[in-house]
């Protein structure tokens, strides 16, 4: 009798770390729409931080659910349908980009140069350009 | 006077064919793929950029980390924060140098192979590679694909025991990008 006690909630355990483990596993991506926004920002503002100070830029903006707002310089769809649009910065060679989430539903996929715009996403630093991904658009 | 006059059209000639050609993307494909019987493991980044001098043979690629997407969560959280500590080493380069430079018509459709030496640097560490690739040439656009494998050890990218069945020894890249002239 006692044996088999033990047997349930050795059982029990295991299913239960199971369990907690193959939702651990599964754990879906942050939903970014309905995130907190961490910081909000200017497109032109940002990317003049990055240039002024790239480290300093770093610590405020990455891995931070970040809305950014400016005007669509350009918008671009891949093969894979996946969308970029692309923030005017007040620069001649490099924009704020901002890559469309793949994990989420958006209302609409076309965006006119000209249109001013707020994302909602996660900043990744600084290449040429200041990119984020995973952005929703935010209204 | 006469030849004053050929000699600077000779001049200026020279500096328009001498003045560098850049070719440039913001949207270069970086993908790559850890395979083992236990799990495969595949990320993209879809904004790499990369400069291109057809009159050098220079060229640069950069990445940033953190804009590789896995379809698993738990692994892109894994892959920043444990493995290329992306928060530290927020980007990849590679700055290298085409060797085969005079093989490849830039201005001539077709297909070339391409030869490059450089220096690539991953999580911090930098390392001499030669890397090697194709080079479409059409209607003015190149068309970049290069495949390679970059082994985590030969970057200090410590797998823990624990998951080193589960990651391949050897990661699989794949670049692929269209680089478009570069007005200046």
């Amino acid at each position: 009798m006692k044996k088999q006690t033990i047997l349930y909630v050795l059982l029990a355990a295991v299913l239960v770390g199971g369990i907690v483990g193959y939702q651990l596993w599964n754990k879906p991506h942050q939903d970014i729409a309905a995130a907190k926004t961490d910081v909000a920002v200017d497109a032109t503002a940002l990317y003049n931080e990055y240039n002024t100070d790239e480290n300093a830029a770093n610590a405020k903006y990455l891995d931070k659910v970040v809305a950014i707002t400016g005007k669509v310089k350009d918008a671009s769809k891949d093969a894979d349908g996946a969308v970029k649009v692309n923030l005017d910065a007040g620069s001649e060679m490099g924009v704020v980009a901002c890559e469309l989430s793949p994990f989420a539903k958006h209302a609409r996929t076309e965006f006119q140069p000209g249109e001013q715009v707020t994302f909602k996403g996660k900043c990744t630093g600084l290449n040429l350009d200041v990119v984020f991904v995973e952005c929703v658009e935010s209204k | 006077m006469q030849k004053l006059i050929v000699a600077f059209f000779a001049l200026f000639l020279l500096g328009t064919t001498a003045h560098a050609q850049k070719y440039f993307t913001r949207d270069a494909k970086v993908k790559f793929s850890s395979e083992t019987p236990m799990e495969k493991i595949e990320a993209l980044n879809k904004s790499g950029t990369c400069v291109l001098d057809v009159a050098t043979g220079k060229m640069e690629w950069k990445v940033l980390i953190k804009g590789f997407l896995f379809e698993k969560a738990l692994m892109q959280e894994h892959f920043n924060e444990n493995y290329m500590e992306s928060s530290s080493f927020p980007n990849a380069q590679f700055k290298g140098q085409i060797t085969n430079l005079s093989e490849i018509n830039f201005t001539q459709d077709g297909k070339y192979n391409v030869k490059t030496t450089g220096k690539m640097t991953i999580h911090g560490v930098e390392r001499d590679v030669n890397i090697e690739g194709t080079l479409k040439v059409s209607k003015g656009t190149l068309e970049v694909l290069s495949n390679f494998v970059i082994k985590p050890e030969d970057y200090k990218i410590a797998i823990p025991s624990l998951v080193k069945d589960n990651i391949a020894k050897e990661i699989k890249v794949v670049v692929s990008t269209t680089l478009a002239p570069l007005k200046s």
